[in-house]
């Protein structure tokens, strides 16, 4: 199996942890001021409003994705903050449409009704896949296949894109499975269960992700020391 | 490879196909309660000819009985409980649904010479269906009643609609299309509303209303049945505890109190109600949530109300005769449904149906009759009744008959019925009813020695002539109620371990075939993580009645994960990425095509409501539709023709195979004629509409049973001969195929090629995905995890096509008229041939038989026969345990969900279909095993 070497410029290695810790609590804090948002500012939550819900979801979250990861983007040299936030807008749309052919795959309703709330929930679940990869490695295929593919991440910005990227994807893998249950709950219409999976799966992948780079860069300072 | 090597192979495969017929026949016999419909009818002329009741006290004006009713209102209200309509007194604490039928309390408690209210008692599986068919019959209806008809539910067994219609009575029905099923061509006028939207309170009821209350005062009826559904219907959306509910009580109340005027309006002498019976009754009860069909005695408790308008016998009956205790009847007396059928025949004078087991109900008789009962009277003083001695001398013939023909139906169902009663319970019941007899010849004399009316010694005689008689007819009863409608919890243990031991035994062949050649453990890698989860998902999933409603949509789901995963396994080799997304795309065809299946089953299921709104696109009769649903079908399958013809090329082939594939290919050129004349878009003259119906199908049907000839001739042959073994498998392999796939194309319909085109192309390219993993692998490291995994997707695929081509695992799944494709008249087997082949052909025979193609590899097999055959019974031997485990959890949760509530109408038919399955895959793989497993050395 071939190994990619990690042939990062220095600045990158050069990450505070603070630095990330604030990264992680950006992305964590995102997503609950959109709660809190929707909840006390527009009245109105996933499963009265989904469509507006997930809509302003992803208009908050995005956002603070894209700005956080650009940050982090591989080659600073040749990319500028503003290249990298472009490349993340444009890494939105592209993983959307995959994240959204996917669902239907899966077994996602399709009709008219169902089209304004599946591509609000792809946006929002592409904001949180694709579109940090998209920011920091542009496309490199090699780093995207070593991510998501391999499931190796080498550093900590690595483990901060793979990590919560994956608890997204699972989560709301298992976020579809009460929806066939005839409980006729409101909730289990698509895609409140599975847009609940993909939020807590995130969350829970950040938290470990946090984790782990704790782990780490103590590691490092040992190392150091 | 000799011939040891594959005895070696091939034994375990029939060990367990033998086991799991063991422990399918163990569990079905527990589990699955059958019972034989017999084709008999009772007539006018039995009675008089055979009964050994003639020449007793009465002769009997009537056909068997003298009739006391001349009409009968029957009023069914569906899942009527028995508090809707007994008061609340009966019961702990009053709720809101309860006094909501007043008319009826109040005439039951102020009237009760006239109008009473029964508990009535309903013998599961309680859902319409099978209750009508019990009211109607006088029969318990088991799950699967095996019969002459062949899907269609109409009733075959006599039964007191059939009775009235030959006795020249006059039937209307009105309400709930369930009867229109069952009685199709008996009723003289029939207002049938159609029943399957449970969501629609009011279409059923108002139409029923509609009729009934004109009706009510013609004369051109002789017996009126009105079945109401809302109740049923609120329950089943609402629950019973709801304000729907509660309107809808109230509405039959104002309904109930019209109808009651109107009779009673009629009922003066000489008017047109003179004699006429009301019966108000349901058929099942619900639970609070309103589901039915299990034998709780929430669902198996309804009531009934009867109320006779005869004024010359009610007012005979003392009217201060209403006593402190009149409550507390009302709550207690009981009647069982299984009895409802003869007392109506009895009260009517018809013929008592062949196959009624119930008893004359003696309540229910006495009110009609306006005397007392046994029960209430006492037999103190001897005046005055002699209108009870009349009675009882009446009841007690009624009995006679009863007695008589229920013995003869026991004799003749022991006698025509593969699984009769067992000749000890026969003893006993003969015994019992010569007992009862012989005391009859006793009685008749006393009472004919005695006819100065000395009713001391006359009224016991008779009682004790009805209660021998009862005893035996209650011994019945219980012994078919323990025959046909109690699980035998033992038998389906014994079914469940046997499934067991077959599961252990499956375990270590596998093993065994692994241990032939070591090599080196097999790691557990990530693929066969996911196939062991994806199996325990799916089993697990049997456990709820909602996954087993979309279990093609769940089946879908595993799968579409299973493509998603192989294209990260692609991407990360990066190689075969286009076959992983071509994989992935035939998912999602297949996921619509799943949803039109689904849709299809809504429309039929009580249980669910599903229509995908992507589907209202397709109903338009736009032109480019039409063409699309006619020429997609042919250049699948002229695509299908060109690629069995592409895989003989380059390879040397003798004789047969050669005439082999030449027919095929002339089978798909049939099927192509056949397709284009049935789309008519030619616009050929009528003509040649018998060549589509028959002469085309038939010789397809022909050749396919040719070249399984040819082939099996073929194998004989060339015993013999020496051939490089990975050749010669791929040469049977496509053999068989191009031998089985027209007849199931043809059977499937005009989609069938398109399914049989997406089989290909996802074999292939499984196949290829497969060689991408072997490649980095190692050839022989990775040989169960691969093989798991692959035969793993396999399944899945081949679970999600059985739903695709409009399959589900209820009987109106089947698809009838797949049956009759070539063939006009009914001849049992060959019909059910072709009904299984069309049902199981894409899910179950092609794959299994195709599964050589996806684990075999030319490149590393050629010259190594023993590995590809061990690989070969090894990817067969997982395929099985796949099947076997998934049906061992269906086991499981059908024995836990014995007592759901679906249990009838979703969990058996899973069972029956499951089980058909692995046995239809047990024999495919046997067979398989033994026809590929040999080189021909």
């Amino acid at each position: 199996m071939e190994k990619a070497p990690p042939n990062y410029p220095s600045a990158v290695n050069l990450i505070s942890i603070s630095d990330l810790c604030l990264s992680h609590s950006l992305c964590v804090s995102g997503l609950a001021a959109a709660f809190w948002a929707a909840r006390s500012i527009y009245y109105i939550d996933l499963i009265s409003d989904p469509f507006r819900t997930l809509r302003h979801f992803f208009v908050i979250q995005a956002p603070i994705v894209i700005l956080v990861f650009s940050r982090f983007r591989r080659d600073p040299e040749q990319c500028s903050y503003l290249k990298a936030m472009i490349r993340g807008v444009l890494g939105t749309f592209a993983g959307a449409l995959v994240n959204a052919l996917v669902a239907i795959a899966l077994g996602a309703p399709v009709g008219l009704n169902y089209l304004p709330k599946t591509v609000y929930w792809s946006l929002l679940i592409s904001s949180l896949t694709f579109v940090p990869a998209a920011c920091v490695f542009g496309a490199s295929w090699k780093d995207w296949r070593r991510l998501f593919a391999h499931t190796k991440p080498v550093d900590l910005v690595d483990y901060m894109i793979c990590v919560p990227a994956h608890g997204a994807i699972v989560g709301s893998w298992f976020g579809a499975w009460p929806m066939p249950l005839d409980w006729e709950r409101p909730w289990q219409e698509w895609p409140i269960c599975v847009s609940y999976g993909t939020m807590v799966g995130y969350v829970a992948g950040m938290l470990l992700s946090f984790g782990l780079t704790v782990v780490k860069s103590e590691k490092q300072h040992l190392k150091k020391d | 490879m000799d011939k040891s090597d594959k005895w070696r192979l091939i034994w375990p495969v029939m060990v367990i196909m033998v086991l799991h017929f063991v422990a399918i026949f163990l569990f079905t016999r527990g589990f699955l309660l059958t019972r034989t419909e017999l084709p008999f009818y009772s007539t006018c002329s039995d009675s008089a000819s055979q009964s050994p009741c003639e020449g007793g006290f009465n002769s009997t004006t009537g056909c068997w009985t003298k009739p006391l009713v001349q009409r009968v209102v029957i009023i069914v209200i569906d899942a009527l409980r028995f508090d809707f309509v007994a008061p609340s007194t009966c019961f702990q604490e009053k709720k809101p649904w309860m006094d909501r039928l007043k008319v009826l309390q109040d005439l039951a408690l102020t009237q009760p010479s006239r109008a009473r209210i029964f508990k009535f008692i309903a013998d599961p599986p309680t859902t319409t269906l099978q209750r009508l068919k019990g009211l109607t019959t006088g029969g318990l209806p088991t799950f699967i009643d095996v019969g002459h008809s062949f899907g269609a539910p109409a009733i075959v067994e006599d039964n007191f609609v059939h009775q009235l219609v030959q006795n020249g009575r006059k039937v209307v029905m009105m309400g709930d299309d369930t009867w229109m099923q069952l009685f199709p061509h008996h009723f003289e006028k029939s207002y049938p509303f159609p029943s399957f939207n449970v969501k629609d309170l009011h279409t059923v009821d108002n139409g029923c209303i509609d009729h009934l209350i004109p009706l009510l005062h013609h004369d051109d009826w002789d017996v009126l049945i009105a079945h109401f559904l809302g109740v049923d219907h609120a329950g089943h959306i609402y629950g019973v505890d709801s304000g729907p509910m509660v309107e809808k009580l109230d509405q039959y109340n104002g309904v109930l109190e019209r109808v009651i005027g109107i009779l009673e309006d009629h009922s003066g002498p000489g008017g047109l109600h003179e004699n006429t019976l009301l019966l108000v009754l349901g058929d099942h009860g619900q639970t609070l949530n309103g589901d039915h069909g299990g034998g709780t005695a929430e669902e198996a408790e309804t009531s009934l109300f009867a109320m006779t308008f005869d004024k010359v016998h009610s007012a005979r009956t003392d009217p201060s005769s209403s006593d402190l205790h009149l409550d507390k009847m009302v709550c207690q007396s009981s009647i069982q449904q299984l009895n409802f059928a003869v007392t109506v025949s009895a009260l009517l004078g018809i013929p008592f149906p062949f196959g009624s087991i119930g008893t004359a109900e003696p309540e229910l008789y006495a009110l009609v009759a306006g005397v007392e009962g046994l029960n209430r009277s006492s037999f103190k003083n001897c005046e005055n009744e002699s209108d009870l001695e009349e009675w009882m001398k009446n009841y007690a013939t009624v009995l006679c008959k009863n007695s008589w023909q229920v013995k003869k139906y026991v004799d003749v169902y022991s006698a025509a019925s593969v699984d009769g009663f067992s000749s000890e319970d026969m003893i006993h019941i003969t015994d019992e009813y010569a007992q009862a007899q012989q005391n009859w010849s006793q009685t008749v004399k006393i009472l004919q020695s005695h006819d100065n009316k000395n009713c001391h010694t006359s009224l016991p005689a008779l009682k004790g002539q009805i209660d021998a008689y009862s005893r035996f007819l209650d011994g019945v009863a219980e012994l078919a109620r323990s025959k046909w409608t109690e699980f035998n919890v033992k038998m389906m243990g014994a079914g469940l371990g046997a499934m067991f031991i077959s599961l252990v035994f499956h375990f270590l062949s596998i093993k065994r075939v692994m241990d032939f050649s070591p090599c080196g453990a097999s790691k557990i890698s990530l693929g066969s993580v996911f196939a062991f989860s994806t199996v325990l998902i799916r089993g697990c999933s049997f456990l709820s009645n909602s996954y087993i409603l979309e279990e093609g949509k769940v089946a879908n789901y595993l799968l579409a994960t299973s493509c998603i995963l192989q294209l990260r396994y692609s991407f990360k080799k990066n190689m075969m990425l286009s076959e992983a997304v071509i994989l992935l795309l035939l998912t999602l065809a297949l996921r619509f095509s799943i949803e039109i299946g689904l849709s299809k089953q809504a429309a039929t299921s009580l249980f669910m409501n599903y229509y995908p709104s992507w589907l209202s696109w397709f109903t338009g009769d736009h032109p480019f539709w039409t063409l699309l649903s006619v020429y997609m079908p042919i250049l699948a399958l002229l695509l299908v023709a060109y690629l069995i013809h592409k895989s003989s090329f380059g390879f040397t082939w003798w004789g047969i195979s050669n005439y082999v594939i030449k027919l095929t290919i002339l089978s798909y050129m049939l099927i192509v004629v056949h397709t284009i004349l049935e789309s008519n878009v030619l616009g050929l003259p009528p003509a040649s509409e018998y060549y589509r119906r028959v002469v085309i199908p038939q010789t397809i049907y022909a050749l396919g049973l040719g070249k399984l000839l040819l082939l099996a001739i073929d194998a004989f042959r060339r015993e013999g001969k020496v051939l490089d073994c990975y050749m010669s498998l791929y040469r049977k392999t496509v053999m068989v195929l191009c031998a089985w796939s027209p007849t199931i194309i043809l059977l499937s319909g005009s989609k069938g090629s398109l399914f049989a085109l997406a089989l290909i192309i996802s074999g292939k390219c499984m196949m290829r995905l497969k060689i991408a993993v072997e490649d980095s692998k190692g050839t022989s490291d990775g040989l169960l995890s691969s093989c798991l995994s692959q035969v793993t997707q396999w399944n899945l695929l081949a679970v999600c096509l059985f739903f695709a081509t409009g399959h589900w695992c209820a009987f109106d799944g089947l698809r009838y008229g797949a049956a009759f494709i070539g063939f006009d008249e009914f001849i049992f087997a060959r019909q059910a041939a072709l009904q299984a082949i069309e049902t199981f052909g894409f899910s179950h025979i092609l794959p299994i038989l195709g599964l050589p193609f996806l684990v075999a590899d030319g490149n590393s097999d050629q010259g190594r026969p023993f590995l590809l055959f061990k690989k070969i019974s090894l990817a067969y031997l997982i395929l099985g345990m796949i099947s076997a485990v998934t049906v061992t959890f269906t086991l499981m949760c059908v024995s836990i969900h014995r007592r759901h509530l679906m249990v009838w109408g979703l969990f058996a038919p899973k069972y029956v279909f499951d089980v058909v399955g692995l046995i239809v895959t047990d024999t495919l793989i046997c067979m398989a095993s033994i026809y590929y497993v040999t080189c021909g050395r």
